[in-house]
């Protein structure tokens, strides 16, 4: 037995739960019947949606190779037998001086 | 430590080459650190703010973990012990420029939200439907400029558990204990700073095309 959404509000206090598939079934089949008979719930939903794609999409960012040489390059003069990929000894050998010289922490 | 599932792409697991590491395997330590700087890269550049200093962060980082590895006994997940290790290296730095994240939770918390009538009801201005042209416009600079200011515009606390959630893709058990908050700590500040970013974004959309 579920109980019952009557307002948008309880709607969207779990709505963070529920697209993240951790609400409990009764209230995510709560949650769900509500949906169906509230338009502006069901926009909600989706704008709620789009704003962690399109953030997602804006904002997100891969570590630069440079870094990795360095960070290699680091730990290597620093970590008996640590190995760099191949890769990393590649990009090393052409790095400018500046980009693989060791930081001191 | 406790046996770990098998990888799917049938490397070793953590554990494994955590263990060799500790036996002095330097390249069962290189192959953690390859298999996890992308995602310390992120929380500690989530939490500075600054490329320069995320990878001073993650220098710092990985030496601590490759000292301190005899200590590590595998109660926790590797990569959350590794997180909690970079994070408190990101916050003793934080610290060194007086930008602590202490000083942080006397901000004032002006997060925007949905408006709701007296009885509950979603109020029409919060019900735009903008996610259709979304699509058409994700690739649209002033779009990503709007994004870009609302995010900076969040408290910084609730702006580094958001980007680490839903840009970086790490697990709220993983925020919680790299941040030092409960995991329902981590799922309220989420919310309402998606909650806060929508409000920000259907501003946007409903503003003449430009």
């Amino acid at each position: 037995m579920t109980t019952e959404i009557h307002h948008c509000k309880e709607c969207v206090d779990l709505l963070g739960e529920y697209i993240e598939g951790t609400l409990p079934p009764d209230r995510a089949q709560a949650l769900e019947d509500h949906l169906s008979l509230c338009p502006p719930c069901i926009t909600f939903v989706r704008t709620y949606k789009a704003t962690r794609k399109l953030c997602r999409h804006a904002l997100v960012r891969d570590m630069p190779r440079e870094l990795m040489h360095s960070l290699s390059s680091f730990l290597a003069e620093r970590v008996p037998g640590f190995s760099c990929s191949e890769s990393d000894k590649s990009a090393a050998s052409v790095a400018p001086a500046a980009d693989t010289a060791p930081k001191k922490v | 430590m406790a046996p770990e599932e098998p990888r799917a792409d049938g490397q070793p697991g953590d554990r494994e080459l955590v263990e060799k590491a500790q036996k002095g395997d330097g390249t069962a330590f290189a192959t953690l650190v390859e298999r996890h700087q992308r995602q310390l890269y992120r929380l500690a550049l989530r939490m500075t703010g600054s490329e320069a200093d995320a990878q001073e962060v993650l220098q710092e980082a990985f030496l601590n973990a490759y000292q301190k590895l005899p200590l590590f006994r595998g109660e926790a997940q590797f990569s959350s012990w590794l997180y909690r290790i970079a994070a408190n290296s990101a916050l003793m730095r934080l610290r060194r420029k007086r930008r602590a994240p202490d000083a942080l939770a006397d901000q004032p918390l002006e997060l925007a939200g949905p408006k709701f009538s007296a009885e509950g009801y979603l109020e029409p201005t919060s019900s735009s439907d903008w996610s259709q042209r979304a699509d058409e416009r994700m690739m649209s600079g002033q779009l990503g400029a709007a994004i870009n200011k609302a995010v900076e515009q969040l408290p910084d606390d609730y702006r580094t558990v958001f980007l680490l959630k839903d840009v970086d893709g790490l697990s709220n058990e993983d925020i919680a204990d790299a941040l030092d908050l409960t995991v329902p700590a981590v799922k309220s500040r989420l919310h309402r700073a998606r909650l806060a970013l929508r409000e920000k974004l259907g501003e946007f959309f409903d503003e003449p095309a430009k």
